[in-house]
C-alpha cells in the first residue's frame, strides 16, 4: 500500500542552481517551472540547499526537526559526501516554517531516505561548480581538478571552496535531465558515509546550552497552565469560580477558551506571573463542565468495540484481499484463529508539551518544538482567524518526539491565550496534564486466521485490525483507499501487508470509532507496525507451534519472494529474501536451538520495519528468563539485525536501533495504560513505569549493509521485540501471551490456562 | 527572599520558600539547562547538586537550599570540559538530549561516591534518572569512560 | 516539646487542696539593676555560651523571625499555647532585673523571680542538677546579650489551668530539688556524660515516657516517645535500629548529626544537635555517648559487620529488571540516592536497611521524612532531600512504606499507614 504523506514528499524534477546570495554562494533546487531571472533565493526550491560563505563554511538547511536522531547531521553527511567538504567546516540551521520550506514533517523514519538521492545529487552538483570555477581560479582545465576535503587541487596548486566562493564567479545552473544522470558515488568510493562521525548536536546537549521549546522565552511573558476538562472532545464550561485560586500569589486570571478549531473543547487557561503560581492556581481552580459523551468510557469498552467491529466481515476497508481466501477457508483441513490486544501507550517525551505564543509585527508565532509544522499551521489559522501566512512556527529542540509532536495540536491554546490577553503567554502542561492531553497509542484489538491444507501447506491467511485512527482524527484527506473503496490509516495497518507467502491474503483495517471519540489517538514511535506485528509475528509463531515446524525454519520457508514479495528496485529491491537473510542471520547471531536452562527460552520475530515501500528488514531473538512463581519475566539477551540498505552514519545508526528495541521492550512488559472513565488513569511516573537502566539486558546489534537505498531505522527496532519476548515466553514455558503489556499476572495465568 | 550561591555566584531571589528551586533557576535565574520532567522527584530530569550532590530541584523547596551552595548543569564545568561531559560527547550518548543533564549531573555524584563504578553501582544509582530515547548502554559506558579518566587526571596529580 | 507535661496542669488543679498553698508559697527576689557587662570575664561568658548550648535553651526560647532567646516560641500543651519566655536582659520582658539568687532558683527549683511557679514545660526537673558554677556562668552569657523585646504572643491556656501556683502540686509529687551526685563506680567522662544528659541537655525531657500528669516515669526510663509527633526513640535496648548504637556510632551521631548505621538527626532532635551540641568540645560529645552505650548496653561493643553486612546484603534488592510495581517506584524515588551497592557503607547514601526509622514500630519518623524531607540546615548538613508530600500520592507512600518495611527489615508491616499520612500532611516542621 502506499503512504499518501510519504508519496508527498517525494520531489517532483527540479533543475539545480548555483548562485551569489547574501555574502556567499547558495545552492538549490529551483523552483518547479520558475522562469530564470528572478531573484536567488527566490530562484530555489527551498527544501533542499545549502550556503557557503567566505571563510568556506558550509551551512546546510535542515527542515526535520531534530529530536534525537542528528537528523541534522546524517542530512549534512550527505551532501557533504558528494561536495567532497571538509566535514569540521559543515554546520546546520535548523529552518522555522515559512511556506517557502514546502511540507515540513519529521517522522516515519522517512528523512534519510527522502532525503538521500536529492541531497546526494545536491552535492555532487555543487562540487562541480566548484572545481569549474576553482580550475579557472588556477588556470587549469577543469578536467584536471579533483575537488578533496574542501580544496580544489589542479597542477599542484589549490584553492579552497571559501576562497573560489569569495573570488570566483560562481554561478551555474544545471537542468532536471542533467542533474539525474548525475552519478552518485558507488559504496567503495565513499569517504564519510558510513564513517563514525560525531553528530553536530552533540555537545549542546550535555552542557545545558540547547534550547528547547519549554526555554523559549520572550519579553513580558505570562504562564499559563490549562485546567483539563473530564473528556479530552467534548466538554463545555459550565462555571469557573477563581475565588481560592485568587489567593495564589501572582495568580492574574483565568479563561475558557473558545476555540474554533475545536482543538481544546472546554479548556480553561490560569494565567499567573510564575509557573509554579499557574501551577497552583490551577489546582485550587474549580470548573465545573458538562462532560462529552465518552464521560464513562473504558479501555475495556473500546477493546470490545474493537473486537465488535472485526466480528462483522462487512467493516473496514481492505488493503490486502487476495482471491480465493473464502474457498481456501471453507475447504481448509485446519484452522488457526487467535486474538491479540495491546493496552494503551503513551508517549511520555520528557518534555512536557508546551507552547510560547505571541503576536508581533502583524504575524503570530509560536515558539515550540513540533515534527509536524504542516498539519498545524492550518489548524492554528482556524483557531485564530487569521491567514495561515501571518502565522509563523519557530521550531526549537524537542525533548522527545516519538510521534507525540507530529501532533501540534497543544499550539493551538497557547496561541488562543496570547491573542485573548494580547500579550506573551508561555503555556506549559505538568507531566499529569500532559499525559492526560496525549494523543496516545489507542488499544487495539487484531484477530488473525489461517487456513491449512490436508499436507499443512498454508492457503490463506486473514488479518482483521481495529484500532482508533490518528490519520483518520486528525488528517482524513491523507487516508489512502482500500481496494474495496473504503479509507483506511496507513498508520494502523502498515506491518499486516507482511512478505510472507501465504497463500489468499486478506487485510482489513477497522477504524475504531469508540477510541476515535474518546480520544485523539497519535502515532507513537514505530505506528502500526509497532502492533500490528505483534500479532503477526505471534500468530507466525503459533502457527510454526501447530505445525509442529521450528519457527525459524517455518519463516524461511515463508520468505520466498515469490510474486508481490519480490520487490522493488531500488527501494525494496530484493524483496523478502532480505527479510529471510536478517532472519537467518539473527538466529546464527544469537545462537537459535541451543540447549537452554530450565524456564528459559528463546523467541524470534522478523519485520520489515515500516512499510512495504521503504522497507528496514529487521529481525529479532529474544531469550528470556520466566519466573514460575511471580511471572517476573527477565529478558536476557536481545540480539538485533538490520538490513537499511546504505547505513549512512554507523554509530548513529546503532543507537536508534538500541533505542527502539529498548522503547519495544519497555512496551512489551514496562508500559501501558488503562483508559478509564473517559480518561487515562496512569498519568505519571508513580503509576506508568517505563523501562530504567536496570531494565536493560544484553544487546548485540548488527547490521547487513549492501549498498542499498538507505532506509529509516528510528523505529524498525521497535516492532520486533514484544513478539520475539512473546514467543521466548512460550518457548521457555508453554504458556502464550496475547496482550501486550506483558504483565507478571498475566504470565501467571497464561501458565494456569495452558492445555 | 531567599539566598544561596549559584554556580559560584552569590544570588537572592523573590520566589517564596516553598516555590520549587527548579523553577527558581530555570524562569527567575534564567538558567534552563535544568529540565522539568514530571514534577515528581522520579525522572531525574531537573538534578543539580545542593553542597555538591544531587538532588532533584523539582521537588526541593528553595528555602531549603538557603545559604547552600547549588551547582547546575551549566555550572558544572567552566568550559563544559568534566570528564563525563566529554565521554558523553565521544559516547554520542544523546539524542533528544533532554535527560542528559540530569544524567550527568547524577554520574558526577555516583562517581564521587564509586570513583570507579561497577554495573551494580551504576545501575542502582542511575535507577531515578530516565531517559525516553533509552541511551541507557551508552550513559553505562560513558560513566565508566569518565571514571577512567578521572582516575588516570588523578594519578598523574 | 514537652507540651504533655502541660496536661498534668488539669490534673493537678482538681488535686490541690488549699493547703498547698503554704508549701507553694515563694517570695518574690528583689529587682536588680542590668547587671553591666563588665561585671563578668570573657572567659565567664564563653564558658557560659557552652552551656546554653549544651542545654540548647535557644531552641525553645527563640521564635523564627525574632531574636535568639527572646522566647515567644509556642508549645501546644493540648489546653492551650504556651509560649516561651524571654531570656535576654531586657528588664522589663525579659530577666535584665533578676539577680543571679533569682537566676539561681529558677533553674534549681523552677520559680520565677516574683516568686511565681514555672510551667515543667521549662525543665527544671533535670536542670536542678546543674552545677552553680554551670549556672553562674550561664547566667554572665545571658545578662551580656543584647536585650531584646519579646514577641507579642498571648497564650492560650484558659482560666484555671492557667494558675502558677497550681504547679507547686505537681512539684511536690514529681521534682526532686538538688545538684547531680557523681557515682563514685563509674569513670569521670562518664559521671560528665551523666552530668549534662540527667541535667541541662535533658535527653530524658524526650526519651523518657511520661504519665498522665505528665512526669517521667522512672521504671521506663529512656525507652522512647512521642514528641511534638516525633517519635524521640528509645534510647535503651528497646531500640528497635538492627545496628547497635555503639560508643562510636553514638559520637558520630552527636557530633555531626548523622551515623552511618543508623540514619540522621531530625525534627526535635535536629535543632538539639545542630543548634546546641555542635558547640561542644569533642570530650563532652564523648562523654555523652559513653553514658548513652552504657543505657543502650552497648558499652564495649565495637563493631557492627553484622549488622551492616545484613542491610547490604538487601541494599539492592528491587534494581535490576523489575517488574514489581512497587520495586519500579523504589527505584524512581529512592535508590539512586540510598543504595548501596559497592559493599561498603557510604554516610552519604543514607542505607535504608539500617535506618531507625524504618524498623521503628511507630511509622511516624519514616514517613515525615519521606513526606517533607530534609533541609540542607537539617539532618546531615550537606545532605538534602527533597520531600514527596503533594507530589506522589498517598497510595504511593503506602506502597513504598510497605515495600521498604518488607525487604529490608524483619519486622512486622506497619498499620494504618494511610490515615497516618493523612494527619502528618500538615506537619511540615522546624528541624527538616
Amino acid at each position: 500500500m502506499g503512504n499518501p504523506l510519504r508519496r508527498s514528499l517525494s520531489l517532483t524534477r527540479r533543475g539545480f542552481l548555483i548562485a551569489a546570495a547574501g555574502s556567499g554562494v547558495a545552492f538549490g533546487f529551483t523552483r518547479a517551472g520558475l522562469a530564470q531571472g528572478a531573484g536567488p533565493s527566490g530562484m530555489f526550491e527551498p527544501t533542499i540547499w545549502y550556503d557557503i560563505d567566505t571563510d568556506g563554511i558550509i551551512t546546510v538547511n535542515i527542515i526535520r526537526a531534530e529530536m534525537g536522531q542528528h537528523v541534522g547531521t546524517g542530512i549534512a553527511r550527505i551532501v557533504a559526501e558528494e561536495l567532497h567538504a571538509d566535514w569540521d567546516m559543515v554546520r546546520i540551521r535548523h529552518v522555522d516554517s515559512d511556506p517557502k520550506w514546502g511540507l515540513m514533517i519529521t517522522g516515519g523514519s522517512w528523512s534519510i531516505w527522502q532525503s538521500y538521492a536529492p541531497m546526494s545529487r545536491a552535492g555532487a552538483a555543487g562540487r562541480m561548480a566548484l572545481i569549474e570555477a576553482g580550475a579557472a581560479l588556477l588556470g587549469a582545465d577543469p578536467e584536471d581538478a579533483v575537488a578533496e576535503a574542501g580544496q580544489v587541487t589542479a597542477g599542484g596548486a589549490s584553492v579552497s571552496y571559501g576562497e573560489i566562493v569569495a573570488q570566483g564567479d560562481l554561478h551555474r545552473s544545471f537542468t532536471p535531465e542533467e542533474l539525474e544522470e548525475m552519478p552518485i558515488k558507488p559504496v567503495d568510493e565513499r569517504r564519510l558515509i558510513g564513517q563514525p562521525v560525531a553528530a553536530l548536536d552533540i555537545p549542546e546537549k550535555t552542557d545545558g546550552s540547547s534550547i528547547y521549546g519549554i526555554d523559549a522565552v520572550a519579553e513580558g511573558m505570562v504562564f499559563a497552565r490549562p485546567k483539563l476538562p473530564p473528556t479530552r472532545m467534548g466538554s463545555v464550561v459550565v462555571s469557573i469560580d477563581d475565588s481560592d485560586a485568587a489567593t495564589v500569589p501572582g495568580y492574574i486570571r483565568s479563561i475558557a477558551l473558545d476555540d474554533p478549531s475545536d482543538t481544546v473543547p472546554g479548556w480553561v487557561m490560569v494565567i499567573a506571573e510564575t509557573f509554579t503560581a499557574a501551577e497552583r492556581a490551577t489546582d485550587l481552580l474549580r470548573v465545573e463542565w458538562t462532560a462529552g459523551e465518552t464521560a464513562n468510557t473504558s479501555e475495556q469498552d473500546i477493546l470490545d468495540r474493537g473486537a465488535e467491529l472485526i466480528a462483522d466481515a462487512s467493516e473496514g476497508s481492505t488493503v490486502v484481499d487476495d482471491d480465493g481466501l473464502s474457498d481456501a477457508f471453507a475447504n481448509a483441513a485446519n484452522e488457526l484463529t487467535r486474538t491479540y490486544t495491546t493496552a494503551s501507550a503513551m508517549h511520555f517525551a520528557l518534555e512536557p508539551v508546551n507552547a510560547l505564543a505571541f503576536e508581533a509585527d502583524g504575524m503570530f508565532e509560536i515558539h515550540t518544538g513540533n515534527q509536524w509544522q504542516s498539519l498545524i499551521l492550518p489548524i492554528l489559522a482556524v483557531a485564530l482567524d487569521r491567514p495561515e501566512e501571518s502565522i509563523v512556527m519557530r521550531t526549537y529542540r524537542l525533548g522527545g518526539g516519538f510521534g507525540r509532536r507530529l501532533n501540534g495540536d497543544y499550539a493551538v491554546p497557547a496561541a488562543l491565550t496570547a491573542k485573548a490577553i494580547g500579550g506573551p503567554v508561555k503555556m506549559v502542561l505538568t507531566r499529569v496534564d500532559d499525559m492526560r492531553f496525549d494523543s496516545f497509542r489507542s488499544p487495539t484489538v487484531q484477530t488473525v486466521r489461517m487456513a491449512f491444507d490436508g499436507e499443512g501447506q498454508i492457503t490463506a491467511m486473514d488479518h482483521a485490525a481495529a484500532a482508533g485512527w490518528p490519520t483518520g482524527v486528525l488528517l482524513p484527506s491523507f487516508l489512502s483507499e482500500g481496494l474495496n473503496g473504503e479509507p483506511f490509516d496507513g498508520f494502523a495497518i502498515s506491518g499486516a501487508d507482511h512478505w510472507y507467502t501465504v497463500g489468499a491474503h486478506r487485510v482489513r483495517a477497522l477504524s475504531n470509532d469508540l477510541a476515535n471519540k474518546a480520544f485523539v489517538p497519535g502515532w507513537l514511535r514505530s505506528v502500526g507496525p509497532g502492533w500490528t506485528n505483534w500479532a503477526v509475528e505471534s500468530f507466525m509463531d503459533e502457527a510454526a507451534h501447530a505445525q509442529g515446524a521450528d519457527p525459524v525454519a517455518f519463516r524461511l520457508g515463508l520468505l520466498d519472494a515469490a510474486g508481490r514479495n519480490s520487490g522493488t528496485a531500488p527501494d525494496s529491491i530484493g524483496g523478502a529474501l532480505r527479510q529471510a537473510a536478517v532472519l537467518e542471520r539473527t538466529a546464527e547471531l544469537g545462537g537459535w536451538g541451543r540447549e537452554m536452562a530450565p524456564d528459559h527460552g528463546l523467541g524470534i520475530s522478523t519485520t520489515f520495519g515500516q512499510e512495504r515501500e521503504m522497507p528496514t528488514w529487521t529481525a529479532c531473538l529474544a531469550e528470556v528468563h520466566v519466573d514460575r512463581t511471580t511471572g517476573v519475566v527477565r529478558v536476557v539477551k536481545l540480539t538485533i539485525v538490520s538490513d537499511a540498505g546504505t547505513v549512512v552514519d554507523p554509530d548513529s545508526s546503532t543507537a536508534q536501533v538500541e533505542g527502539a528495541a529498548l522503547w519495544g521492550l519497555s512496551l512489551a512488559l514496562y508500559e501501558g495504560a488503562h483508559f478509564v472513565s473517559g480518561e487515562i488513569a496512569e498519568t505519571n511516573l508513580n503509576t506508568y513505569t517505563p523501562l530504567r537502566m536496570g531494565d536493560v539486558p544484553e544487546m548485540e546489534i548488527a547490521f547487513i549493509d549492501n549498498g542499498h537505498v538507505p532506509c529509516g531505522l528510528g523505529e524498525p527496532g521497535t516492532t520486533v521485540i514484544a513478539p520475539a519476548i512473546g514467543n521466548a515466553i512460550f518457548a521457555a514455558t508453554g504458556a502464550r501471551l496475547r496482550h501486550l503489556p506483558m504483565r507478571p499476572a498475566d504470565v501467571l495465568a497464561a501458565l494456569a490456562a495452558r492445555d | 527572599m531567599t539566598t544561596f550561591r549559584l554556580n559560584g555566584q552569590e544570588v537572592t531571589v523573590r520566589a517564596a520558600p516553598d516555590t520549587p528551586l527548579m523553577w527558581v533557576i530555570r524562569d527567575e535565574l534564567g538558567l534552563t539547562g535544568t529540565k522539568f520532567g514530571c514534577g515528581i522527584g522520579l525522572c531525574g530530569a531537573c538534578t543539580l547538586h545542593v553542597a555538591g550532590r544531587s538532588t532533584r530541584s523539582c521537588i526541593t523547596p528553595v528555602g531549603d537550599v538557603a545559604g547552600g551552595e547549588v551547582t547546575t548543569i551549566e555550572g558544572l564545568d567552566p568550559e563544559g570540559q568534566h570528564p563525563l561531559q566529554l565521554a558523553w560527547i565521544a559516547h554520542q550518548v544523546p539524542q533528544c538530549g533532554y535527560c542528559q543533564s540530569g544524567q550527568i549531573m547524577k554520574a558526577a555524584t555516583l562517581l564521587k561516591d564509586y570513583p570507579a563504578p561497577t554495573d551494580a553501582d551504576i545501575t542502582a544509582v542511575m535507577a531515578g534518572n530516565l531517559c525516553r530515547c533509552m541511551t541507557y548502554l551508552r550513559i553505562r559506558a560513558a560513566i565508566k569512560t569518565a571514571a577512567a579518566a578521572m582516575a588516570e587526571r588523578a594519578e598523574n596529580g | 516539646m514537652l507540651k504533655r507535661i502541660l496536661l498534668s496542669t488539669a490534673a493537678t488543679a482538681a488535686a490541690l487542696a488549699l493547703g498547698f498553698l503554704i508549701f507553694a508559697w515563694r517570695s518574690a527576689i528583689a529587682e536588680v539593676s542590668p547587671v553591666a557587662v563588665a561585671e563578668f570575664s570573657p572567659e565567664e561568658i564563653e564558658a557560659g555560651e557552652l552551656v546554653a548550648r549544651a542545654g540548647y535553651c535557644a531552641t525553645c526560647h527563640t521564635v523564627a523571625g525574632h531574636a535568639a532567646y527572646a522566647g515567644g516560641y509556642p508549645m501546644d500543651t493540648g489546653f492551650g499555647i504556651v509560649h516561651s519566655t524571654n531570656i535576654t536582659p531586657d528588664p522589663d520582658t525579659g530577666i535584665g532585673s533578676w539577680s543571679l539568687e533569682a537566676f539561681r532558683r529558677s533553674m534549681h527549683e523552677g520559680v520565677a523571680r516574683d516568686g511565681s511557679h514555672l510551667f515543667p514545660a521549662f525543665p527544671y526537673d533535670h536542670f536542678t542538677l546543674t552545677s552553680d558554677a554551670d549556672i553562674d556562668v550561664l547566667y554572665a552569657y545571658l545578662m551580656t546579650l543584647d536585650p531584646q523585646p519579646e514577641p507579642e504572643f498571648a497564650n492560650t491556656v484558659p482560666f484555671p489551668l492557667n494558675i502558677r501556683l497550681l504547679q507547686a502540686g505537681w512539684k511536690l509529687l514529681f521534682f526532686d530539688e538538688g545538684r547531680y551526685q557523681p557515682d563514685p563506680a563509674q569513670s569521670d567522662i562518664w559521671n560528665r556524660g551523666a552530668y549534662l544528659a540527667e541535667g541541662l541537655t535533658h535527653c530524658a525531657a524526650c526519651h523518657t515516657p511520661r504519665n498522665i500528669l505528665g512526669a517521667r516515669i522512672a521504671s521506663q526510663a529512656y525507652d522512647g516517645a512521642l514528641v511534638e509527633d516525633w517519635v524521640a526513640p528509645a534510647l535503651t535496648r528497646a531500640n528497635m535500629a538492627p545496628a547497635d548504637w555503639t560508643e562510636d556510632a553514638l559520637y558520630t551521631y552527636l557530633r555531626d548529626g548523622a551515623n552511618a548505621t543508623h540514619g540522621v538527626a531530625l525534627g526535635t532532635m535536629g535543632p538539639v544537635i545542630h543548634e546546641g551540641l555542635m558547640a561542644l568540645p569533642d570530650t563532652d560529645i564523648h562523654a555523652l555517648a559513653i553514658y548513652f552505650a552504657d543505657i543502650a548496653g552497648t558499652s564495649g561493643v565495637t563493631a557492627n559487620s553484622a549488622a551492616v553486612a545484613a542491610a547490604l546484603d538487601v541494599s539492592a534488592i528491587g534494581l535490576v529488571e523489575q517488574q514489581n510495581a512497587d520495586a519500579r517506584l523504589y527505584n524512581a524515588a529512592c535508590s539512586s540516592c540510598h543504595s548501596n551497592t559497592s559493599g561498603v557503607l557510604l554516610t552519604a547514601r543514607p542505607e535504608l536497611a539500617l535506618n531507625s526509622t524504618l524498623w521503628m514500630d511507630d511509622p511516624t519518623n519514616f514517613l515525615r521524612v519521606v513526606l517533607h524531607g530534609v533541609s540542607l540546615q537539617a539532618g546531615d548538613p550537606g545532605l538534602i532531600m527533597p520531600g514527596f508530600a503533594g507530589r506522589l500520592s498517598d497510595d504511593d507512600i503506602v506502597r513504598l512504606s510497605n515495600y521498604l518495611r518488607e525487604t529490608r527489615t524483619d519486622r512486622p508491616p506497619w498499620a494504618d499507614l494511610a490515615a497516618r499520612i493523612e494527619e502528618l500532611h500538615g506537619d511540615r516542621a522546624t528541624g527538616q
